[in-house]
């Protein structure tokens, strides 16, 4: 089935328009959030406290977006009552919106975490795994977002897969901070600021790989949540192959 | 206990199974339709239907205008016998035996198999006597019989407390809503075992609507339902199965809860999101 413009289809114009609208503003929204975690991974790595603090004011936007959405969902949900891929859209948008307020959040806390590193003007120690992950995860929720514009399952599953890595770098990471604060207990409270800001990335990628998963299930109508790689694989291919007669 | 202990003691596969979805496979068959096709005169109407009814369920049939759905559920208890130009192949089987057979009783095949309409149709007749009528034609006399009989089924039908008081009165200076339940009570008093309901609440306001609706949801225990409902979100709410039809072919027919939220047809998915052009 083709999603791209399957929403333009119903015999109610305004029906399209109220569908049309709550994608836009889910992308919108994403888009909002997106720079916050470039902002908040930018001003921590260039100390920069301005941009944190610039960027944590962002959240509140981020905030009044979650509810528009949903009070919008919810409204289409009385008034329509929709059903199959209608119903199964308006879903995947109110659990997305969650997701990407929660990753807006997340992006606050790097920020908050920013301003404490740059007031504290030492050591760069763990800067380089911020970097990395940072860039991995922000390529998610670039990429989760690309996926919702074009109901591009094939990607979502790359999303999901990335978010394997992540953890991985993650768990990385944490090792090699804990033998640093080990080494050097006079670091234990910049490490740890480090430490939370990497946390936060890998619950960004974990709610990233969420709207993978909503967006797999959007599509396909097969709950991925909770399902291995392979399982959310197989939901992608059998989405491709054989579609709604 | 710790809580550890207390967070076992939670039955999640309780819980599922309270949830459970159902399957076809698992039901027991009420009305088996092979191979159904009919015409009116050279219009063939039904292409060859191939479906079963599931006992003590809701099955509901859904469909643009003129797709056969009224058509299909005349056929299970002979109603478009009385159509002349009416020609029927295939087989409706219930026990195991073909409703078309020559052997069939008709007026027992209708006892067994009641039907109610879009409009009300009490008879000219008190409340008591509406619901007796099938008993007294039936031949039975006892009186004591027939009261307990009426009151059950005018209990069954969610209706007996609004009317106990005047069950002598004229059926026909009830509200519509009461007089399509007093039609239902009528219905199942004979003991029907499956009941076929068309458009039963397409000329009620949204409060009598409920009420037949809900009233549905308890008859299934004791009956079979198969209802022609125009109105989607209605099939959504009280249907265990159903059954997308489109000029004469069954595009499509499962679980209610699958068939609304990810239907596998195209022709399905454009029908209940409003997509018909």
């Amino acid at each position: 089935m083709n999603f791209e413009d399957n929403y333009s289809t119903h015999i109610s114009q305004q029906f399209n328009e109220e569908l049309e609208q709550i994608r836009t503003q889910l992308l919108t929204m994403g888009g909002i959030v997106e720079r916050q975690v470039h902002d908040a991974v930018e001003a921590l790595l260039n100390g920069d406290a301005d941009l944190a603090e610039k960027s944590r004011r962002t959240d509140q936007q981020t905030n009044e977006m979650e509810l528009m959405i949903d009070e919008q969902c919810t409204t289409i949900i009385a008034r329509r009552q929709p059903a199959a891929s209608d119903l199964r859209l308006i879903t995947a948008i109110s659990k997305a919106t969650s997701d990407l307020e929660r990753i807006g959040d997340e992006a606050s806390r790097i920020c908050r975490h920013a301003i404490d590193l740059a007031e504290d003007g030492n050591s760069q120690r763990g800067y380089q795994e911020v970097r990395h992950i940072g860039t991995l995860v922000r390529d998610m929720v670039k990429d989760v977002l690309t996926a919702f514009a074009r109901s591009d399952t094939e990607l979502a599953y790359r999303v999901a897969k990335q978010d394997k890595a992540v953890d991985q770098e993650y768990r990385t990471a944490m090792r090699s901070l804990i033998t640093y604060m080990m080494e050097d207990p006079r670091a234990i409270s910049s490490s740890l600021n480090v430490i939370w800001v990497l946390r936060s990335l890998e619950r960004i990628g974990d709610h990233a790989c969420n709207m993978a998963e909503h967006l797999v299930y959007l599509v396909s109508g097969t709950d991925v949540r909770h399902a291995s790689l392979k399982t959310m694989k197989a939901a992608v291919q059998q989405g491709d192959d054989s579609p709604a007669e | 206990m710790t809580s550890e202990a207390k967070t076992h003691a939670i039955d999640i596969s309780a819980m599922q199974r309270d949830n459970r979805i159902l399957r076809l496979e698992d039901e027991t068959c009420t009305l088996q339709v092979k191979d159904l096709r009919l015409s009116y005169g050279e219009k063939e109407a039904l292409h060859g239907i191939d479906m079963t009814i599931p006992k003590n369920r809701v099955t509901a049939f859904i469909g643009p205008s003129g797709c056969g759905k009224s058509t299909l559920l005349r056929c299970f208890n002979r109603m478009n016998d009385l159509v002349d130009s009416c020609n029927i192949t295939g087989q409706i089987l219930m026990d195991d035996q073909n409703i078309y057979d020559r052997s069939v009783d008709v007026a027992e095949l209708r006892r067994r198999v009641g039907m109610v309409f879009q409009k009300p149709n009490p008879f000219p007749k008190s409340i008591y006597e509406n619901v007796a009528y099938g008993l007294r034609i039936q031949g039975i006399k006892k009186k004591r019989v027939i009261d307990d009989t009426v009151e059950w089924a005018l209990r069954s039908a969610a209706l007996w407390d609004e009317v106990k008081d005047r069950l002598h009165e004229s059926a026909l200076g009830m509200s519509g809503g009461q007089q399509q339940r007093l039609v239902i009570a009528r219905t199942i008093a004979v003991k029907p075992e499956v009941l076929l309901l068309d458009e039963p609440a397409s000329a009620l306001d949204p409060i009598s609507t409920l009420k037949i609706e809900e009233l549905i949801h308890e008859l299934k225990k004791d009956f079979t339902i198969v209802i022609v409902t125009h109105n989607m979100q209605q099939a959504a709410r009280v249907s265990d199965y159903t059954a997308f039809m489109y000029m004469g072919d069954l595009i499509e027919f499962g679980v209610t809860d699958t068939l609304f939220t990810n239907p596998s047809k195209k022709q399905t998915e454009d029908y209940i999101t409003g997509r018909y052009g």
